[in-house]
């Protein structure tokens, strides 16, 4: 069963409350995702990208509004589906990695699997693959803190792509790392958008993301400023 | 129903157990730490109900009648108390120190009875080698103690029953505490939110 849009958000808001203030992190969002696109989101610091990544990977709960994932309401779920659709309908990247240190490159890529019931066997030979699909075939079994910035990045997007989601999320992606690093990561990410088909939401300042990109979210002061083609 | 689709998520505890084993060969340090604190505690404990033992044995072999004093009972209770909270605080910190990690657990599928799970594991481990140390220690210190008024060999002369009794209520009550003090370090870390715990920086 196919949806027409993968991800679909309808009027969402997200407040924060500092001291007496209250903060409009979002005010008021309308978008739809279609499957297999790769949409940036853009915008100054504070104009509620983090936010809005944070709510369509259900890592945060909205004031009001709704996060539709393949046509259900995430807000619908409880806390074992929601836990199941991190796990298998969604990847995530960050700008920091955020990889386990006590594991292996190997062990890393594979955690996501043993949550997702796969056999320990399985689950690793899964993750070997996936490794050396992002070049990483000589360093499977090195710990996060034996691989560059680069490397450890790559990891992470393997570590995303472990239980095949139909979204990768990501945050600033780019962000730690250097030009030519940085570009390989954009070249894997859009190369698995192309190939594969995946949906791809990054939050991004890179202007080489951008261009990318097959639709540019502009955000600002938690409403989208304008949408534009890539 | 579009529910359906939805599956569930698994961790076992053998998962735990890998993930808590890696944790502790890893970062060798805080474990020490918490495992010195339960073996300290326990073998005071242990040099008690031995001796107490070793006194028992020897006025059956027909000795004189001797006894532990009631008071150092209640320094032992302190003493396990102490080492308890002495391990909450040192969980405490492993918490925080693992902010992150716990975030990125949840963000690929983590329960949070899982991360609770991972913790618990890990005292478990801790208290079950705090427990044998421990017990190796209180047992050496109760020979010395009791040895010069009983004859160093006693400790041959306790049935063996008695004695593998003693070893294994040691380290059950070791295992306990260490669980027991991990209990609100584990339930803390098990209530973050993901979006907070990533945000987090130590």
């Amino acid at each position: 069963m196919s949806y027409d849009y993968v991800i679909e958000l309808r009027d969402l808001v997200r407040h924060y409350k500092m001291g007496d203030e209250t903060v409009k992190a979002l005010d008021g969002v309308d978008l739809e995702i279609n499957r297999g696109e790769y949409v940036s989101i853009v915008g100054p610091s504070g104009s509620g990208k983090t936010t809005l990544f944070n709510l369509i990977g259900g890592l945060d709960k909205p004031t009001r509004g709704s996060v539709f994932i393949d046509g259900v309401d995430i807000a619908q779920l409880d806390a074992y589906e929601l836990a199941w659709l991190r796990c298998r309908k969604i990847g995530y990247i960050f700008q920091s990695f955020n990889l386990i240190q006590v594991l292996t490159a190997l062990e890393n890529v594979a955690l996501p699997t043993v949550f997702a019931g796969v056999p320990r066997d399985e689950g690793l030979k899964k993750a070997e693959h996936i490794l050396e699909s992002v070049g990483l075939s000589k360093r499977i079994n090195h710990r996060p803190s034996e691989l560059s910035a680069g490397q450890q990045q790559r990891v992470a997007l393997a570590r995303a792509l472990a239980n095949d989601p139909a979204i990768i999320l990501a945050d600033e992606p780019t962000g730690n790392l250097d030009l030519n690093t940085g570009m390989e990561i954009i070249d894997l990410l859009h190369g698995l958008n192309k190939t594969k088909g995946l949906t791809l939401v990054a939050a991004t300042h890179d202007l080489k993301m951008i261009k990318a990109s097959d639709r540019i979210v502009w955000m600002r002061d938690g409403r989208i400023e304008k949408i534009e083609r890539g | 129903m579009k529910r359906n689709r939805i599956g569930q998520v698994h961790f076992s505890i053998g998962d735990a157990t890998r993930l808590g084993y890696d944790q502790i060969k890893r970062r060798w340090g805080r474990a020490a730490i918490n495992i010195a604190s339960i073996a300290l505690g326990l073998s005071f404990y242990a040099s008690l109900m031995l001796s107490d033992t070793f006194y028992n044995t020897y006025e059956g072999l027909g000795g004189t009648q001797l006894s532990v004093e009631s008071y150092q009972y209640w320094l032992v209770g302190v003493a396990l108390v102490v080492s308890v909270v002495g391990i909450t605080n040192a969980m405490l910190i492993a918490v925080y120190e693992r902010y992150k990690e716990i975030g990125t657990m949840k963000c690929i599928g983590a329960l949070d009875r899982h991360i609770i799970m991972l913790f618990m594991v890990e005292s478990g481990f801790q208290g079950l080698a705090g427990g044998v140390l421990g017990f190796i220690l209180g047992l050496a210190a109760a020979v010395v103690s009791t040895g010069f008024s009983t004859g160093f060999d006693i400790v041959l002369k306790v049935p063996a029953l008695r004695m593998l009794t003693l070893f294994g209520g040691s380290v059950l009550l070791a295992l306990a505490l260490s669980m027991m003090a991990t209990m609100y370090p584990a339930w803390r870390a098990s209530k973050l939110k993901p979006v907070e715990a990533l945000r987090y920086e130590l």
